[in-house]
């Protein structure tokens, strides 16, 4: 049989890939035609019929004034939130590759964060502000200390401050795994050639880690944008509306204000700056990538 | 030859797959019973009875020959019924909210407004005529007390009724402060509670609520000059200001708050009857009950809010038969011993019915049936729209934490009623 007949590649595809493409598109292609169809309806979630509107929800998503605070909220959270995560994610990488005793312990239980969904790790953290801190507080000083999750810059560096725990033993693997990946030899050498261990690192070991640190930003920015466990279970929005991110406004407008469409729409905005944002990095990271 | 066989073994892979997922789509528990004749499917959408539906089920089963089949969704309720008309497997008989009942009844419900219990209830939904709603119980809102607590402040038995107006409620809280209590109220700082409950009042207590949102809308009506909304206001400061968790009301914890008022660490505390589900949990103390919120707003200082709490529809899809075996199933609920038997005692509902004398078990149910059989329960306003309470909700959480003050909290209210739409019904 020859080997290079387009039947013969279909086949050799379908047998491999087949299953895996099958069920993509029956998970994400399908779904998400069907969503873009949405788009251009005013459905409500409920009705038998879903009236086509052309793009009218597009222009409302554009004038809903609550969907873009979300936004900005999540662009700020998200700052922050990428920022530490790989800040702290590179410095506990470095800390158990450095060969400290029991590293591989410190490993596992810095990666633990992760193993806990989201929505557990929201009402632990939710119970640690509001309880544990508080009774804390209120020991110290006299009277009753309000929790953090009580004023809406609290509530937003709660959510941080549990994403960064909850996300930075994810990212510091891939970091171990660049940190391993750097040959002993290139820093030997540029030992000998009289770097300080600090240059070393600069100018040698982070260079040829970039590939690490293209992936573990794209990873915390993507997962960042459409963050909605955490906010859910640790705040929900509170308080006043002042930590509803993008996605839980969309999951809002969609299901519980029975804006089917509109949510959609928001959904399918959110989905385009994210994607951007994110390729972007990819983009910018990727130039500049070094071999050994 | 093998290489046409591994396609057939990828495909057939394939195929197990999408079989597989089929199934684990449809997350429903659900109990299935024997017995001939006609089958119905009962949809249940409280989470808390739905161990006594099953049990019920198997027991109506053996004694009627009608095979019941109970189902139940953690979905929201309007989504699960969305989904399963979109497939077209409607259930004969749904448990489903108010609102539902107008967005839904219409195209699906049947009529029942020649079945016996319509006259033996106050809080069926009728539209356009046509009785549709089969109320499964009354849940209603006002303050929640603790006799106990209050006693062994001021010394003295407490009656209810005494308390009528916030000049009251104050006097009597003054009472309690100087007896050693010093911050005895407890307010939820959810927004479906202070949203959908306590503004909510504002709305209900009006001669015409249609009519007052209207004016809202068009600003003929000031919100901020409005006497029920003063008044409600005016009581809701006495509230706040005797909050034991005023240095942080927004860290309040629903079950902290409702535990400190059960086992008498709180004297009062604005709720409902649905509270019970998380008191009983507690070491509550005996004189517990439910009156009216306070408030210089003449009789309705007297009466509860609230009414019937989740429906029973027939679909009109299903066969004749199956539609008698679901009037049978409603009318067992109502006039039979077993059937009033199972909405009291075993699922612990206050049943919406006047001919269903059972006592009811929980002390705050208890109440809302004294004051629903005397007819003093003010109806609920089932319209508002669906993002209300957690906008609204959010405005009144800025004025229970201080950030802002009732002539603001009235006019971000007003803002809100600008672009927002009253349901049809």
């Amino acid at each position: 049989m020859k080997q290079n007949t387009f039947s013969y590649k279909v086949k050799q595809y379908l047998m491999f890939a087949g299953p895996g493409t099958i069920l993509f598109l029956a998970a994400v292609g399908v779904p998400f035609i069907y969503g873009l169809y949405l788009t251009l309806t005013s459905w409500d979630g409920i009705s038998a019929t879903k009236a086509f509107v052309g793009f009218q929800n597009f222009a409302a998503a554009m004038k809903d004034t609550a969907y873009w605070q979300a936004m900005g909220r999540t662009v700020i959270y998200s700052v922050f939130a990428v920022v530490l995560i790989n800040i702290v994610a590179f410095a506990l990488a470095y800390l158990v590759t450095s060969g400290v005793k029991g590293q591989n312990f410190f490993r596992a239980g810095f990666f633990v964060p992760n193993l806990i969904g989201g929505i557990v790790l929201g009402y632990v953290w939710k119970f640690v502000f509001n309880r544990a801190f508080v009774a804390i507080g209120s020991a110290i000083s006299s009277g009753t200390a309000p929790s953090l999750l009580s004023t809406p810059n609290g509530a937003m560096f709660c959510l941080i401050l549990v994403s960064v725990w909850q996300y930075a033993g994810y990212m510091m693997l891939i970091y171990v795994a660049g940190f391993m990946s750097v040959s002993k030899d290139v820093k030997e050498a540029a030992m000998i050639d009289g770097c300080t261990s600090a240059q070393a690192m600069r100018n040698v070991t982070i260079p040829l880690m970039r590939s690490s640190f293209v992936q573990c930003i794209f990873l915390s920015i993507t997962r960042c944008f459409v963050v909605y466990d955490v906010n859910l279970s640790l705040t929900n929005g509170e308080p006043f509306g002042s930590s509803v991110m993008a996605a839980m406004h969309v999951y809002n407008q969609a299901f519980t204000y029975k804006n089917y469409g509109l949510g959609q729409a928001e959904a399918l905005i959110l989905f385009i700056v994210c994607a951007i944002v994110g390729v972007t990095q990819v983009m910018v990271g990727k130039k500049g990538e070094v071999e050994a | 030859m093998k290489r046409t066989l591994a396609i057939v073994l990828a495909l057939v892979m394939v195929f197990a797959l999408a079989a597989c997922g089929s199934n684990g789509s449809s997350g429903e528990g659900s109990s299935a019973s024997s017995g001939d004749g006609t089958a119905i499917t009962i949809f249940n959408s409280k989470m808390e009875i739905q161990s006594q539906m099953e049990e019920m089920a198997e027991e109506y089963s053996a004694a009627t020959g009608v095979d019941v089949e109970v189902y139940y969704s953690n979905d929201t309720v309007a989504a699960h019924m969305s989904t399963r008309y979109a497939s077209n497997e409607p259930y004969t008989i749904a448990m489903v909210d108010a609102k539902d009942i107008y967005s839904l009844g219409p195209d699906h419900a049947i009529d029942l407004s020649d079945q016996d219990w319509v006259k033996d209830t106050t809080q069926a939904i009728a539209i356009d005529g046509k009785v549709l709603g089969f109320p499964v119980c009354v849940e209603a809102r006002g303050l929640l007390y603790n006799g106990d607590a209050i006693k062994a402040a001021t010394g003295k038995d407490f009656d209810p009724s005494t308390i009528k107006t916030t000049a009251d409620l104050k006097a009597l809280i003054e009472e309690i402060v100087a007896g050693g209590m010093e911050l005895p109220v407890g307010i939820q700082k959810e927004d479906w509670s202070l949203g959908a409950h306590y503004l909510a009042e504002v709305y209900e207590l009006q001669q015409d609520p249609d009519a007052f949102i209207a004016g809202i809308k068009d600003g003929s009506i000031k919100l901020a000059d409005d006497p029920v909304f003063n008044a409600l206001m005016d009581t809701f400061d006495v509230l706040k200001e005797y909050n034991y968790a005023k240095d942080a009301p927004i860290s309040a914890e629903r079950e902290v708050t409702e535990m400190k008022l059960a086992e008498g660490d709180l004297c009062f505390k604005f709720g409902g009857n649905w509270d019970w589900s998380n008191m009983v949990e507690t070491n509550y103390t005996e004189n517990l009950g439910m009156m009216p919120v306070p408030s210089d707003l003449g009789d309705y200082n007297e009466m509860l809010v609230g009414g019937g709490s989740k429906y029973f529809f027939i679909d009109n899809s299903v066969s004749a038969e199956q539609q008698q075996a679901a009037k049978d199933f409603l009318n067992w609920l109502v006039y039979d011993e077993a059937g009033q038997d199972f909405l009291v005692n075993k699922c612990a509902l206050v049943p919406a019915f006047s001919n269903i004398t059972l006592p009811v078990s929980d002390p705050l149910g208890a109440s809302v049936k004294a004051f629903a059989d005397a007819g003093k329960l003010v109806g609920n306003y089932n319209y508002l729209p669906d993002d209300h309470y957690a906008k609204v909700g959010a405005s009144f959480q800025k004025y229970l934490a201080g950030q802002v003050d009732r002539a603001g909290f009235a006019d971000e209210i007003t803002a809100y009623w600008a672009t927002a739409e009253v349901g049809a019904h």
